[in-house]
């Protein structure tokens, strides 16, 4: 070359295999983007349930995370309470108690959730079961007089049948209206009453592309099917399936915890499978098992199964006909 | 010193039920108290040395073949002896515990002894690896009846002592109750012989072993 | 019209507004030059010793093997010696050192017309030239268009897709040079005896297609197809699905779908081969990154070293990484004291704050790496098959499969280090099957 300039020094060159860029996504913003969309039903909780539901749902919020950096502390890992995951699971199980729940049995289902069910098996992306939910039964269980019977009534110190047990037969009491019912004006856990805010919290995870719409339309759909069907007392075709979805903690399942990346499919094809799964035994439980109320124990019961339906539900390889063993 | 260490055997290197994790039915199923867990570890302390005796002295005659329906014989004896005795001294516990008294015949802690101990080893050494074996498990189902009794009954021994605000978690003298906490009681187990396991290695390692370059065990 | 594409996919920052406009320069000629004997198949022998005088376009290696395709000097001057040298491939090879005389003299050579070649003479021509895959691979081309016995190729595919972020060499080329891609591709159609020949361009470059359009606007057998902008794009495979509607079958070669996928530059210097008789000896370069003061196309002669490349364009602060090739499929240099080689098509600089990636984290099966694989692989499997050598399940999910374009790791929210895993899992499972 002809005037030759001074070569720049390279001596800080990384040596990395490719893809040299990486999208901005990170785990740590994909968790607290959920926590954010779980924001407007937290407020409206406070709002009906006064500031005793804020006041459990930091309590589970500290214990998880407190639980998670004991444990990683202890058994000598990162520490990374910083991802979100923990507060996320802390927040979801505060979402599952009722607001007169004593404030003990948040922190120690929290802690259960963390210690047992999440690092017990490693971690992080490892457990089988979806933690929130697995302290929930590990409560319901443990302590049944909190968890089940009458609960409190928004904007006042009563208690009261759910409107889920009213509809099953099993408590007495008046059916709120649609409209409570989408608002939130009724009696149910912390984060489940509040159709509306919970859908505004759902939609803002599937514009950002945070959870997939297949899930939650599996399992509603499939609720609303079923319970249209054979929901109703006067035979087929008569139940109010309205009224399935929006009452109880279908739409909290559907879209903040079905959804969980960890114990969902990794096929799209299976997470749809995995929704009507959900969908399924939701209303098997509700329509004819024991309990008023099954979202829960469905999605449970369907983590349970991942492993066959991501294998089941491979995509088909570029290339390939013949169907995969 | 070789009874010693056969009786110690069986309580921490080899704890049937922390370490060779066998016999797992009663472990689950009697310890939602303590109490029960005693009783149920009396009665296999029992049935575990006495069988053991008897086979120990009859290991020359007992024909090779046939010598688990044998092993079977001797047990059920024993175990047919402390079911009736539990039942006369304590009818309550007997019918807490119900079939798992009986149900001793086929544990496998007891024939797995005869079988790997008692039919191979002289009466002193057999007797001493009963007993060990048999506080081996009375002490790990006492351990766990304690957990769970505490926390899920809020008491120990049947006396009530957790303060009055306390409200028990039922699920732990329930079956999920039982296998969470049998699990953190093997990790835990798991973890302390790892670190002794561990702190051993490194001391012997400061020593160069002839054994150990040669590849042989010690 | 819905644009054709694939499945899966990723869509990275094209990054390109930098060099798409900068018309392409001719790089200074270089004092010096290192040509690998190994550029596309078996390595060349040398045809010349220390101390031979060269001129431009003469052959100086060539091989027996028909997997292999002969190198040229690339300027004119002497033959300082043979050495064992670094290549941007991250191999050592063997390699032709010339000092030029800075007078750029060619060997002489005349151009051919297209209607006056045979096929054969035409497939001795592309061989002689030294032409192999420029996109990156350097397989030799003349083999490429020699369908194995019993199968026979029905359409061609220039891949103009250029779905690599930052590289915009291909696209200048097109705009630039459009009437030169044409009749490449009428060569390409001839030697194979294709029907039909197909130009596959991203619609994020409509210079490039209203330009090829135009100029192929009289030929009957060529159609421009606008494509998706989607990496990756001008992967073989996925460029034959979206135009062809065809699949390779697994473990098979294009010509197996009736395919032949040329890329732009190899495209190119076919048309110089048969206008001009010269072989091949420089290639378009896109030389860009945030730390290059004069990002640009330049038209570089093989063997110039990218250190004058660089010196050249000019670089601002401290360098993290210096790719050669794309930023997703490229590969990342320890010096910069490595030739430009025949698969070269850009040398991207990144920052410190760029190269710098976050830590890797543990896989939260959020799925998003399955949704973007265009093969259709589950890269979380495979990546925990690979590491824990789980080679059978990792065959069973197909890894031999993978095109290693690097989509799955690029939105890995967890960083996953996955194109590693999988490159390795690709080799152990393709060895094993070998040993069978
Ligand atoms: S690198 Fe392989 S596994 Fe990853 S997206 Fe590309 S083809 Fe799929
Ligand atoms: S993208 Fe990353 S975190 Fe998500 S499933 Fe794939 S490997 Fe796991």
């Amino acid at each position: 070359m002809e005037e030759k300039k001074a070569v720049p020094s390279f001596d800080k060159l990384i040596v990395a295999s490719s893809p040299h860029i990486r999208a901005a996504e990170t785990v740590d913003r994909l968790m607290w983007q959920v926590i954010i969309a779980l924001i407007p039903a937290a407020a409206v909780s406070v709002y009906f349930f006064g500031i005793r539901s804020l006041v459990l749902m930091l309590v589970g919020v500290a214990s998880a995370v407190l639980t998670e950096a004991l444990v990683q502390k202890a058994l000598k890992k990162e520490i990374t309470i910083a991802d979100g995951s923990a507060a996320l699971t802390g927040l979801l199980l505060a979402f599952n108690v009722p607001a007169n729940a004593p404030w003990w049995m948040v922190a120690v289902g929290a802690a259960f959730a963390i210690a047992v069910v999440k690092q017990t098996f490693g971690g992080l992306g490892a457990n089988f079961v979806n933690p929130a939910l697995a302290a929930r039964a590990f409560m319901l269980a443990a302590w049944p007089q909190h968890m089940t019977g009458r609960f409190p009534v928004p904007l006042d110190s009563i208690t009261a049948a759910t409107p889920l047990a009213i509809l099953k037969g099993t408590a007495t009491g008046t059916l709120p209206s649609y409209l409570d019912l989408f608002i939130g004006n009724v009696g149910g856990v912390l984060g489940e009453t509040s159709a509306l805010a919970l859908l505004v919290g759902g939609a803002y995870l599937i514009w950002q592309k945070v959870i997939d719409w297949r899930t939650p339309a599996g399992f509603i759909g499939t609720v609303a099917l079923l319970t249209w069907i054979f929901g109703g007392k006067g035979g087929l075709f008569t139940g109010d399936p309205l009224y399935h979805v929006l009452a109880g903690g279908l739409i909290l399942g559907a879209f903040f915890m079905a959804t969980d990346y960890v114990t969902s499919p990794i096929t799209p094809k299976g997470r749809l499978i995995f929704g009507i799964g959900c969908g399924f035994i939701t209303v098997l439980i509700r329509l004819w098992g024991g309990y008023p109320e099954g979202v829960s124990y469905s999605i449970l019961l369907m983590n349970l199964v991942v492993p066959f339906l991501d294998r089941w539900t491979l995509p088909r390889v570029y290339g390939v006909t013949r169907a995969r063993a | 010193m070789n009874m010693l260490r056969t009786f110690y055997n069986g309580i921490v290197p080899e704890n049937p039920t922390l370490r060779l994790v066998i016999g797992m039915c009663p472990v689950l199923a009697v310890t939602t108290a303590v109490v029960n867990s005693v009783w149920m570890g009396l009665a296999v302390i029992f049935v575990l040395t006495a069988s053991n005796i008897l086979i120990s002295l009859l290991r020359k005659f007992i024909p090779d073949k046939i010598r688990i329906p044998c092993f079977i014989v001797v047990i059920a004896t024993f175990t047919t002896i402390a079911d009736l005795v539990l039942a006369a001294v304590q009818p309550d516990v007997h019918k807490i515990l119900g079939v798992f008294v009986p149900l001793i015949v086929v544990n496998c802690i007891i024939l797995g002894r005869a079988e790997a101990f008692a039919s191979k080893n002289p009466v002193h050494l057999a007797l001493a690896d009963g007993v060990g074996m048999g506080i081996g498990f009375t002490l790990a189902i006492m351990i766990l009846a304690s957990i769970r009794e505490i926390l899920g009954n809020g008491s120990w021994f049947g006396i009530r002592f957790m303060p009055a605000g306390f409200e028990p978690a039922t699920v732990m003298i329930l079956p999920p109750g039982a296998f969470v906490s049998l699990g953190f009681l093997l990790g835990t187990m798991n973890l302390i012989t790892a670190r002794l396991a561990a702190r051993n290695s490194r001391s012997t390692e400061r020593v160069p072993s002839h054994a150990a370059d040669a590849g042989l065990e010690g | 019209m819905e644009l054709r594409t694939f499945v899966g996919g990723v869509h990275p920052a094209p990054s390109k507004e930098r060099t798409a406009g900068s018309p392409i320069q001719a790089a200074p000629l270089p004092r010096r030059v290192v040509i690998p004997l190994a550029q596309g198949g078996a390595p060349c022998d040398p045809l010349v010793n220390k101390g031979d005088a060269v001129l431009v376009g003469q052959k100086i290696g060539e091989s027996k093997a028909f997997v292999s395709a002969p190198v040229h000097a690339s300027i004119s001057g002497k033959v300082v010696g043979i050495e064992t040298c670094l290549l941007p491939t991250g191999r050592e090879a063997p390699a032709v050192i010339i000092e030029g005389d800075g007078t750029d003299t060619w060997i002489d050579s005349t151009g051919r017309k297209l209607e006056e070649l045979s096929p054969e003479s035409l497939k001795a021509l592309i061989r002689e030239a030294g032409l192999v895959g420029m996109g990156g691979a350097m397989f030799p081309t003349h083999v490429k268009v020699s369908p194995p016995p019993g199968k026979s190729f029905d359409s061609v595919i220039i891949n103009g897709a250029e779905c690599e972020p930052f590289l915009t060499c291909d696209q200048r080329l097109m705009v630039e040079e459009p009437e030169k891609i044409i009749l490449g591709l009428k060569a390409w159609l001839k030697v194979t005896g294709a029907k039909r020949g197909y130009i596959g361009i991203e619609n994020n470059k409509p210079e490039a297609i209203s330009a090829l359009k135009r100029a192929a606007a009289d030929e009957k057998d060529i159609e421009v197809v606008p494509l998706r902008t989607k990496y990756p794009q001008g992967s073989e495979k996925q460029l034959i699905k979206a135009i062809l509607g065809r699949e390779v079958p697994s473990g098979g070669l294009p010509v197996d779908a009736g395919a032949l996928v040329q890329n732009v530059g190899t495209t190119y210097a076919l048309a110089t081969a048969l206008e001009t008789g010269r072989p091949l000896v420089e290639r378009v370069v896109t030389v860009t990154g945030t730390p290059v003061k004069n990002p640009q196309n330049l038209r570089v002669r093989i063997g110039t070293l990218v250190s004058d490349l660089l010196s050249y364009c000019g670089v601002e602060g401290e360098v993290g990484k210096i790719i050669s090739g794309g930023p997703m499929m490229g590969i990342a240099l320890p010096t910069a004291d490595v030739p430009v080689i025949k698969g070269t098509s850009g040398i991207l600089l990144l920052t410190i704050e760029e190269a710098t990636t976050l830590p890797e984290r543990a896989c939260i099966r959020c799925g998003r790496c399955v949704d973007a694989c265009p093969i259709g692989l589950i890269p979380t499997f495979l990546d925990q098959f690979c590491r824990k050598e789980m080679w059978d399940l990792a065959e069973d999910y197909h890894v031999q499969d993978c095109i290693e374009c690097g989509s799955c790791a690029y939105v890995c929210p967890s960083k996953r280090h996955l194109v590693p895993a999988l490159r390795l899992g690709k080799a152990e499972v393709l060895a094993r099957r070998r040993r069978k």
